[in-house]
């Protein structure tokens, strides 16, 4: 089941990427074959584009985006000027905290009153608005922070929080004993600065001071679906169709090459 | 740091301050300052710390100091009355509005006070600042002038359900799994009531402060799950209350949980002050679900656990891990951690993971039907040997999983396949156990290829550094590991595979364990992610899962036991009297123990020699004085001596004229010796789960209870009334006994026979024609009510002891009525079936029965006991007498020195069936005794004055056992600290070992005294045993020298209690130079049903040799044994011991019959008794040639026995051969060539047998 979603998954984002608009590919879920389990196993994108099911319009790759170009786009009316300038100006640590603020703020009054996400409410979070802030991110990083780029990592770990931390720096081995991790002390032993020795993904943070649903929910929101797409060029890259995205998704979805043991249970 | 910060400080708050070293250092601090501050405000604590309050007027100095006053008396027995809890909320509730009528200044303090109380226990942010304002206000003399203004305590529920999506608390479970209906952000199927529902038990303290992340944690990884929850809260110390109004269905009172998760850590009632377990059973036992309890770090930093070998802080171990598990808590697994920087809780994300799906997988147990029911029973094989699976102590491993297996079908669960016999199950296990087909493997169940074993076992990696790249050697064919066992339907039988380094001389000697090999990893990956179990079932004591290495308490992600077991519900049947060794398996693989009876004891009667020896003394008695004494005598000691009994009783030459009373004397010290053979009790036979002991074969196991003084329940014991009736002290009886004094080893006898014939009486009245006791309660109520002669009376009047008492007796047979009730009871496989279907299994200790009778029924959740409680005063006083017979004896056979030095073994369970005794012993040793705190918590030690003492103080050498290690840490502290104090006590060096050998190491090794005054060790955190027992039991040693090296490099790990968080140190220099000034070693027995040579673990700690070695003059020391398994204590030299063992066990054709009745487990038992006795040749060197002699004329030169253990047990058959021929080998048994020739003309045979190959 978790092999067909992440199939399915990914033809989703391929049309999406193909038209450039949501709709579209809204529309192609219908013409699936296996339709009726992938509304099933898919309710929380359902439901978030039900909820915000307006048409707009998105800008593509992030790469191909100056800084200055990228769009604001909030569902919500919220202003990402503040967190536009503090990465722009570096303030990673800044950036970082404003970030927090914003992902509550999403949330909702309740999150806000509460001063954190609960897990569930992650599915209320509007798309364009995470993926405004992913783009900003990504875009002042050269690609290397944001929650899309997370969320890759995390999928190539299958899901394995622990060595996710570890990938991308929030865990660092003990002084005693490098077999085992402990959590870097925030905000103290984190990396504000866009160094190479700076983990990828290792910004924005997440914490796991409330466990890990928080993140694997956010990492999981149909904003950053699109992220999949490039997981698969280096499992394909021996064949030489490879940069033929139909190509190499047909192949996909021909041998899965592993099942995701990430937990959907939502 | 502390002493700074309070210099300046004006006021000091304080609360919870229940550890007693703390409690002591805050006072001291604090008290200095009393004066100056302006204000002290200490809420619930000790109360030597309760009594610093200084509020205006207001203070507390004479709290406790009365016996009438209030609080601390209130704690020290709460749970008697009503909730004691609510009240005092209630009152601190009230107080407030009546003191306010008072205008009194004192009333004002008072008022503060408790108001204080209300805004601290209110506990938000507002209440601590109004507090704060208040107190500032009213004491703070440069602000009494400016109006401080602030708000009254803000009060939030005191109790109620808490969720952190729900926009208040509830105080109703109704209204809150209505909220829980209209949550618009989870589907439809978590809130259904149909999905598991798990209760969480939380400290409201968290919730309105708060500091709540690591529950929210809990809660969100629960709900993702798809688990609901019930998260409650209570600011009281008592939540029984709570639980059943929370979790239960208001209206059918039917639990609505299906798990309950308790985050506090804390026992269910009492938290850390004082705790009721028979109220939180009682409350857990009405809820009925699994009742897990699980800890968030408090005395240490997230970094500071993860770096400790030990794991959890010692003193949280005591509070949060061994109280819950009276209370029948499961599941010590750590869920958070404190951030250093704010002082928060925190989720330690991977640990809530592994807690929640465990929560959620014993919730399944109710949920699922049995028919769909998977469980997985695994049985063991040690040492890795054919012969040798279904290992397990007194049990009868397969006959059991057969009646199991038979009971569960009976009840709906799918069995499918299942044998008709229980031989039918060996064979499928083990394919073919008479070997007649070439089978050197056990039935292949499954076999994993490589890729897939990595791909499901996310810690293989870690095991390549030990043992290379999968598959390995062991469980493997070169390509798949292999995975032994059988499956029936939705059951499936499989075999542990063993540590792998048994046969490997480099690994025993590793100072740390190794790790689980691939094929060990591969057994559990296969039953929780191929085979799916629901449940596990471990059968029988014990297996090695829980002894992979890892932390002692509370696992990390990476310790060995925690990830094998994966997220499988564990239930394992384990031996009642190994409370010690269960504890281990609960905390670190989170079993639910079941307990099960050692078989019925019996005494071990005569046989031989021995019996013609016991007819020999009776004629002598009647005929003593006609004139045929002297020739009967000298039949006696001819008698006598072919059955060895010269090494125990010091007998003339022949030929030797005899006085009346020499001849007296040596018939009474032969008699003792028979006595003593022919009533020590042994286990008959093995065990079978769901077999209960008829009545009459508890009648043995009756009489040991009758035989014991219970001051404190005021029961005499039978042997203590009869001797008062003819105006005897049965002490003075037992001693002259001992001495051989003939009249009162004869009436020591009659009084053992009438007792047994009282209670054989009895029994018989309670039970029908088919020796079953029908209704206990029917029969003695008739005894009871009807006035007329009781059995016991009947039997008593028609002897000398005709006038005993009878209102003692009838108080002693209400007691033994009971017991005899709770042996026959069959509660074993009832409660597994209770565990399976997800129920809650009452807790009960483990133990001694014949000590402890609570131990009975069996079938319930084995504990251990509050560490913090021994050595008890009893226990005290037992061991001093135990401690100055074995100087009494060291003595006499020391020229009359006292021993500079002794060296002994500290086991864990040995110190919960006695409460400490041999704990204390080492204390009495040094001559200090311990002194409980107000709460009855020994925390602390003070010396004997010497002219008190009257003695030296004798140094030490102590050898924990890892058991006794990961139970009784603080114990161990305790004991250092002592060790510590004597030696830095100003006294003469000829008065004080310790001192003088600490003087004489500090100056060699270049330290201080302190620290050369190291005396307690053990092995490395995480390791257990010397691993001398896996080297003899596989013959895998080349000399005795290794064996010493390996006790040395294992156990040379001392405590520090100067540094008590760290765990064990290495420090063999100082262990080396300790043992050498060693003159005896020294062990206790701890029951009647383990004795030296029935496990392995005695002679694995034994030193005895290697002390020899590390002396500079190279002198043979001494080595005793205390038995203080029965009414009269005894310390015996190790030889004796093994003579008296050999003769009870080994070479009694009652044991070994009893044990051939089991058939194929019978013959593997019989082979243990020699490897171990063995064992203790290699070790101690203190086996008698013929004990071996006796063994090989008994089981090899009899022909029909031999044939018998064979046919039987082939591969075990083929070990006994194996030991005889290595005994010789080595140098401890000689025999005749003609006997070797025999033996190895026999071992040719059965390996031909084995391997298949027909020479005929």
């Amino acid at each position: 089941m978790a092999a067909l979603r992440s199939c399915a998954l990914k033809s989703l984002e391929g049309l999406h990427q193909v038209n450039g608009r949501l709709d579209s590919s809204r529309k192609s879920i219908a013409f699936l074959p296996n339709n009726i389990r992938l509304c099933c196993s898919l309710p929380e994108a359902a439901r978030v584009w039900n909820l915000h099911g307006k048409q707009r319009i998105h800008v593509s790759a992030a790469s191909a985006t100056s800084p200055s170009q990228v769009v604001l786009e909030s569902d919500l009316g919220i202003s990402y000027d503040k967190l536009q300038s503090l990465l722009a100006n570096g303030e990673w640590e800044l950036a970082d905290e404003e970030t927090r603020r914003l992902i509550i703020v999403l949330a909702g009054e309740n999150a806000v009153k509460r001063k954190y996400v609960f897990f569930s409410e992650v599915q209320f979070m509007p798309i364009a608005d995470l993926q405004t802030i992913d783009r900003l991110w990504r875009t002042h990083s050269n690609g290397k922070f944001g929650y899309s780029v997370q969320r890759k990592i995390m999928k190539r770990v299958d899901g394995d929080c622990t060595a996710f931390f570890k990938k991308v720096g929030w865990m660092k081995p003990l002084e005693s004993d490098d077999m085992q991790y402990t959590y870097r002390s925030f905000p103290t032993e984190f990396m504000w600065e866009l160094a190479p020795s700076t983990p990828e993904g290792h910004l924005p943070l997440t914490n796991a001071l409330r466990g890990t649903q928080l993140l694997k929910n956010l990492l999981d929101h149909p904003a950053f679906v699109f992220a999949d797409e490039d997981l698969r060029v280096p499992s394909v890259s021996s064949t030489p169709d490879s940069l033929n995205g139909v190509g190499s998704r047909t192949q996909q979805q021909q041998e899965p090459k592993k099942p995701l043991s990430i937990n959907y249970s939502f | 740091m502390f002493k700074a910060d309070m210099a300046d400080a004006n006021i000091f708050i304080g609360s919870l301050i229940f550890v007693e070293e703390l409690a002591q250092k805050v006072k001291a601090v604090v008290e200095v300052e009393k004066d100056r501050l302006d204000a002290i405000l200490v809420f619930p604590s000790m109360p030597e710390v309760m009594r610093l309050n200084k509020l205006g007027t207001f203070d507390m100095s004479q709290l406790g100091q009365s016996k009438k006053s209030s609080i601390f008396k209130v704690l020290k027995k709460n749970g008697k009355g009503p909730n004691f809890e609510e009240n005092m909320l209630k009152i601190v509730r009230t107080l407030p509005k009546l003191l306010k009528l008072l205008p009194l200044d004192r009333a004002q303090d008072a008022r503060r006070y408790v108001m204080s109380l209300q805004f601290w226990l209110g506990g938000s942010s507002s209440n601590l600042e109004n507090f704060l304002k208040m107190i500032a206000g009213a004491y703070v003399p440069a602000l009494q002038k400016t109006n401080i203004p602030f708000d009254d305590p803000v009060n939030f529920l005191d109790v109620g359900i808490w969720h952190p999506m729900a926009p208040r608390m509830f105080d109703d479970v109704g209204e809150y799994l209505n909220w829980y209906g209209t949550r618009k952000d989870v589907n439809e199927k978590l809130k259904s009531p149909d999905s598991p529902t798990i209760g969480l038990i939380c400290q409201r303290s968290h919730i309105v402060t708060g500091d709540d992340g690591h529950y929210v944690a809990v809660v969100m990884e629960m709900e993702a799950r798809g688990a609901r929850v019930v998260p409650i809260f209570s600011g009281g110390l008592d939540y029984s209350s709570p639980v059943q109004r929370f979790f239960c269905d208001p209206g059918t009172k039917k639990p609505l949980v299906q798990s309950v998760v308790s985050l506090t850590g804390f026992a269910l009632v009492g938290g850390p002050a004082s705790q009721d377990h028979p109220r939180a059973v009682s409350a857990l036992r009405s809820l009925g679900v699994p009742y897990l309890v699980a800890l968030p770090l408090v005395f240490q930093s997230t970094e500071d656990w993860l770096e400790s070998t030990l794991g959890l802080h010692p003193v949280q171990v005591a509070l949060q891990v061994a109280l819950p598990e009276l209370d029948g808590g499961l599941e010590p697994i750590i869920f958070s951690g404190r951030d250093s920087r704010t002082g928060k809780s925190h989720a330690l994300h991977k640990r809530v993971e592994q807690l929640c799906t465990r929560a959620i997988r014993w919730a399944e147990l109710k949920r699922k039907t049995k028919a769909e029911k998977k469980l997985a029973i695994t049985v063991f094989s040690f040492p890795p040997d054919k012969g040798n699976v279904g290992t397990a102590a007194y049990l009868d491993v397969f006959a059991s999983i057969f009646s199991v297996l038979r009971e569960l079908k009976n009840d709906g669960y799918n069995v499918d396949g299942l044998p008709d016999t229980a031989e039918g199950l060996i064979e499928d296990v083990i394919h073919d156990k008479e070997a007649k087909f070439n089978s050197p493997d056990l039935n292949i169940a499954y076999r994993m290829p490589v890729r897939e074993y990595e791909m499901l076992t996310p810690y293989a990696k870690a095991l390549e550094e030990n043992w290379g790249k999968a598959p390995g050697s062991l469980n493997s064919d070169g390509q798949n590991l292999l995975i032994y066992g059988k499956q029936y339907g939705n059951v499936f039988i499989g075999v542990q595979p063993t540590f792998g380094y048994e046969g490997d001389p480099m690994r025993l000697l590793f100072a740390k364990s190794a790790s689980p090999h691939h094929g060990f990893a591969a057994y559990y990956t296969f039953l929780e992610k191929i085979f799916g179990a629901d449940a596990l079932l471990h059968f029988g004591t014990h297996g090695s899962l829980e002894f992979m290495p890892g932390k002692q308490v509370g696992m990390s992600d990476v310790c060995y036991p925690d990830s094998l077991i994966g997220n499988i519900p564990n239930v394992y049947y384990y031996a009642a009297n190994n409370p010690s060794e269960a504890t281990i398996a609960k905390r670190r693989s989170y079993a639910n123990t079941i307990s099960y009876l050692t078989p019925p004891a019996e005494n071990a009667g005569l046989y031989k020699g021995l019996k013609q020896l016991s007819e020999l003394i009776s004629s002598y008695q009647s005929l003593k004085d006609t004139g045929r004494g002297e020739q009967i005598v000298s039949s006696i000691i001819s008698t006598a001596k072919q059955c060895n009994l010269d090494k125990d009783v010091d007998l003339p030459e022949e030929g030797v004229e005899l006085t009346n009373e020499e001849r007296d004397n040596i018939v009474g010290k032969v008699y003792g010796k028979i006595m003593e053979i022919e009533s020590r009790l042994l286990p008959c036979g093995l065990h079978v789960i769901g077999e209960p002991p008829t009545a009459m074969e508890a009648v043995a196991t009756l009489v040991n209870i009758a035989a014991l003084d219970r001051p404190d329940d005021g029961i005499y014991s039978l042997p203590t009334i009869l001797a008062e009736s003819i105006g005897r002290n049965m002490e003075e009886i037992y001693r002259n006994s001992n001495n051989g004094v003939l009249e009162d080893v004869e009436l020591s006898r009659e009084i053992t026979d009438v007792c047994r014939a009282a209670i054989t009486a009895f029994v018989e009245e309670t039970t029908n024609s088919k020796g079953q006791v029908v209704n206990v309660f029917d029969s003695l109520g008739a005894l009871f009510a009807i006035p007329k002669k009781a059995p016991w009376v009947a039997v008593v009047q028609k002897t000398q002891f005709a006038s005993a008492s009878r209102d003692k007796m009838r108080t002693l047979f209400e007691f033994l009525g009971e017991c005899l009730k709770q042996v026959v009871a069959n509660n074993e496989v009832g409660s597994l079936m209770d565990a399976l279907e997800g129920k809650y299994v009452e807790p009960g200790p483990g133990g001694d029965p014949i000590r402890n009778p609570k131990v009975l029924p069996t079938g319930k959740n084995i504990h251990a006991l509050d560490p913090q409680s021994i050595p008890t005063v009893a226990a005290m006083q037992c061991a001093k007498t135990v401690v100055d017979r074995l100087l009494e004896r060291q003595k006499a056979e020391n020229g009359g020195a006292y021993p500079e030095t002794i060296a002994l073994v500290l086991w864990g369970t040995d110190n919960i069936k006695t409460y400490g005794e041999s704990l204390a012993q080492v204390l009495w040793l040094l001559g200090v005794e311990p002194r409980p705190d107000a709460l009855g918590r020994v925390n602390k030690v003070e010396p004997v004055p010497l002219e008190e003492l009257g003695r030296p103080r004798v140094d030490v050498v102590v050898n924990c056992s890892g058991v006794f290690r990961d139970l009784f840490i603080n114990q161990m502290n305790l004991l250092d600290r002592a060790v510590k104090m004597v030696a830095e006590l100003n006294e003469p060096a000829d008065m004080n070992f310790v001192r003088k050998h600490a003087l004489e190491q500090a100056e060699k090794l270049g330290v201080t005294v302190r620290d050369a005054a190291t005396r307690i060790f053990s092995n490395a955190s995480g390791s257990y045993s010397a691993n001398i027992s896996l080297a003899v039991e596989n013959s895998s040693w080349e000399s005795e020298q290794q064996l010493q090296e390996m006790y040395l490099k294992r156990k040379s790990f001392a405590f520090d209690s100067d540094t008590p968080g760290t765990g064990m140190k290495e420090k063999r220099e100082v262990f080396e130079m300790a043992l050498a000034t060693a003159d005896a070693t020294f062990q206790n027995l701890d029951s009647s049903e383990i004795s030296l040579t029935d496990v392995s673990h005695y002679f694995d700690s034994d030193p005895t040799k290697l002390v020899q070695s590390l002396r500079t003059d190279k002198k043979q020391v001494s080595s005793y044994i205390a038995d203080t398994t029965t009414a009269n204590a005894q310390v015996r030299t190790l030889s004796e011991t093994v003579r008296l063992d050999a003769r009870t066990k080994m070479l009694n054709p009652k044991w070994y019959e009893g044990m051939l009745r089991s058939g194929y487990e019978g013959v593997r038992e019989i082979e243990k008794r020699l490897t171990n006795t063995m064992g203790w040749s290699a070790t101690s060197g203190q086996v008698d040639n013929w004990v071996y002699e006796e063994a090989n004329s008994t089981f090899i030169a009899d022909e029909a026995m031999q044939k018998r253990l064979l046919e039987t047990n082939p591969n075990s058959f083929r070990k006994l051969v194996q030991t005889f021929l290595e005994a010789n080998g080595r140098g401890y048994w000689e025999t005749s060539e003609e006997n070797l020739e025999k033996l190895r003309q026999l071992y040719a045979e059965v390996e031909d047998k084995i391997e298949g190959i027909d020479r005929t």
